[in-house]
């Protein structure tokens, strides 16, 4: 299992601290990049040469929204290649549907149980760990 | 000379001129008799040719139209001869009877037989005379007489012959035609659609009423002007010339177009259109109806309007709902993770009662969590617009008892099986599911039983699901479908469901009632529209 360049593109601070928690407590040795909203992560993923394995996108951001910021992603030649997962309370299914036609990896509804998100997180990055990624 | 020859001479001569007397006296009586054979033969010509005279004029009108009635009268109508045709019609004969023309005239026709008779003496004849006569047979004919007057040798009238035609139910079509074209003239000038007439050059022959208040023109204005170029507004010009030219082969149609009215105003019109024809079925030109719909065009683009405003508020509400219900979760996760994480972080420190708190902390999140849940779905339903499928109800419920938390004291029995129904499977689902965990939420037995039933109605399904729980008092009937109406406070219950369940029943234009009576039990039932 490989270990993951994970960018976590997040604007609540517990959802951090969430992840953070689970990938420690998981005991799992992934790298966690933060970017608090679209444009910090547009910043983060000018450096081509150090691009994240997955990106974990939260869809309700201000300033550019997560669905934008997909379209930016998508539209870029390099980034478009990195699996992106939505990870979000909507289950509306125009927003899912949407996601799936830019071009996602993965659609994840953030549970209200921490237990329960500890749980998806594992089995998530579990398996984008197994996977071959292009790396830079 | 001698004597004797004289003597001979003198009695000759005396002889000859005896003869002579003789011849001549013979001669004067035959000439007398001659001439009063003469006399007598000049009276004999003029008797006969006043009869010749009179029976020409009579027998000329007879031989011509010998299959009507025909009668012949004195100048006081009393009838001096009448054909077989006559008889059968009126009834009277004159051979029988004294029969008087007059006397069997309608009373109400006193004035009109004087008057035309007087016309009679005076012109000679009357033709297309209608007059009311009573048949001896009590019925009463309309009588189309056309008469002449017979002369005698001194052109003096003393006799008139007349035709008898009966014309009731000739009358009675015509009279029958007039209200039908009175009716439909009528009808043309009152009704509030514009009727014009065109000739093949498209030029206005007729207008109606209406077609000139729909225009403001009058119908001076519009007769001769070419329709097509007169009254379309700009935008449609070319639309109307299409449907005119179609018209001209023969073809009717009907289409909408924007006109220009006098004052210039556009005004919508739907344009009926049909070529007109001829006896020898060519066609002469065309009928247009026309009916202002400005009105109706303007409510139906003041729908189309707020219907898009509603689409679009509807959408925004849609989207409104999930950025809410988005909101409103996002703490709740937050919290719950806060309260595990003290909760791990504090695994020794914390007493019985503290874990206890945090227990229902969690339980508070969660029905919190499901109160979003069930918001956001009311406020879903109907938004989606999916359309309607076949929806095999067997399935639906059959996995829906795999699924739901069912206690084993409660049996569920189906006894019939259930039908197919047009709808949306996930929302048809849900309304099971809502009621069934309803009905399994509330038993109270130690014995638990919920039926689900089914009967088929002329143009519904009708569903019913009983169970023996606590029962509905009769005055929270009504209230339970409305949002927020939870009559019992229980952690597992938001008030929602049921207005979630009347809404999808909505949805496939049914009904929701039920019965019930506390401590017994409810039925719940519902109808959905095949």
């Amino acid at each position: 299992m490989s270990t993951l360049n994970v960018l976590l593109i997040e604007d609540d601070m517990i959802e951090v601290m969430k992840l953070n928690r689970a990938v420690s407590s998981l005991k799992l040795q992934h790298n966690i990049v933060e970017a608090n909203n679209g444009e910090e992560a547009l910043k983060i993923l000018e450096n081509k040469d150090k691009l994240p394995d997955v990106i974990l996108l939260d869809l309700n951001m201000p300033k550019i929204n997560g669905i934008e910021f997909l379209k930016i992603l998508k539209s870029d030649d390099r980034l478009k290649y990195i699996p992106t997962i939505i990870l979000t309370t909507s289950s509306n299914k125009r927003d899912l549907l949407e996601c799936f036609e830019i071009g996602i990896a993965g659609y994840v509804l953030k549970p209200l149980k921490y237990e329960d998100y500890v749980f998806k997180i594992e089995k998530l990055l579990a398996y984008w760990s197994i996977n071959e990624l292009i790396t830079a | 000379m001698a004597n004797e020859d004289i003597e001979v001479y003198k009695r000759a001569l005396k002889r000859e001129k005896a003869a002579r007397k003789a011849a001549e006296e013979i001669l004067e009586q035959k000439s007398t008799e001659l001439y009063d054979m003469a006399q007598e033969l000049k009276a004999t010509n003029s008797k006969l040719q006043k009869t010749i005279k009179e029976q020409n004029t009579e027998l000329q009108g007879v031989f011509e139209n010998i299959i009507d009635a025909y009668i012949v009268m004195d100048l006081w109508g009393n009838v001096l001869k009448m054909n077989e045709a006559a008889i059968t019609l009126l009834g009277y004969d004159y051979q029988n009877n004294d029969f008087n023309l007059f006397a069997i005239a309608d009373k109400e026709e006193v004035d009109n037989v004087m008057s035309t008779f007087e016309a009679l003496i005076s012109e000679g004849s009357v033709t297309d005379f209608k007059l009311k006569l009573n048949t001896k047979n009590g019925t009463q004919i309309i009588a189309q007489v056309n008469a002449s007057l017979i002369f005698d040798e001194n052109n003096k009238p003393i006799a008139a012959q007349g035709i008898i035609r009966d014309v009731t139910f000739e009358n009675k079509y015509r009279q029958a035609i007039e209200t039908e074209k009175q009716k439909y003239s009528r009808i043309i000038a009152n009704m509030h659609l514009g009727l014009i007439e065109l000739d093949k050059e498209e030029r206005i022959m007729m207008a109606n009423q209406s077609f000139c208040a729909m225009t403001g023109y009058t119908e001076e204005e519009l007769i001769g002007k070419v329709g097509k170029e007169l009254l379309p507004a700009e935008v449609d010009k070319d639309l109307v010339h299409e449907k005119t030219v179609e018209r001209r082969s023969g073809k009717s149609n009907a289409y909408e177009a924007r006109v220009r009215n006098k004052k210039g105003e556009l005004r919508y019109w739907l344009i009926s259109g049909a070529p007109n024809y001829n006896y020898n079925g060519e066609i002469i030109g065309s009928i247009g109806i026309s009916f202002d719909i400005t009105d109706i065009k303007n409510l139906q683009l003041q729908k189309e309007d707020l219907l898009s405003k509603l689409e679009k508020s509807n959408n925004e509400l849609h989207e409104y709902a999930h950025i809410v219900s988005h909101d409103l979760k996002s703490p709740l996760r937050s919290i719950n993770a806060l309260v595990t994480w003290l909760k791990e972080d504090n695994k020794d420190k914390l007493d019985e009662v503290s874990l206890q708190n945090f227990a229902h902390i969690e339980t508070t999140l969660e029905k919190m969590e499901q109160l979003i849940t069930d918001i956001l779905e009311y406020s879903s339903i109907g938004s989606d617009g999916k359309e309607k499928r076949a929806v095999n109800l067997n399935e639906i419920i059959s996995d829906l008892v795999k699924i739901l938390y069912v206690p084993e004291h409660v049996n569920i029995k189906i006894p019939k099986k259930l039908p197919t129904v047009r709808g949306d499977g996930t929302k048809l689902q849900q309304l099971f599911q809502n009621l069934i965990s309803n009905a399994v939420k509330f038993i109270d037995k130690p014995e638990g039983l919920i039926v689900i039933n089914v009967k088929e109605l002329t143009s519904y399904f009708e569903f019913s699901i009983t169970d023996n729980g606590i029962g509905i008092d009769e005055k929270y009937h009504d209230k339970i479908f409305k949002i927020f109406h939870s009559l019992n406070k229980r952690k597992d219950s938001t008030g929602i469901g049921l207005s979630i369940v009347k809404k999808i029943v909505d949805l496939h234009e049914g009904h929701i009632w039920l019965e019930s009576k506390p401590d017994i039990g409810t039925t719940f039932y519902f109808t959905i529209k095949k």
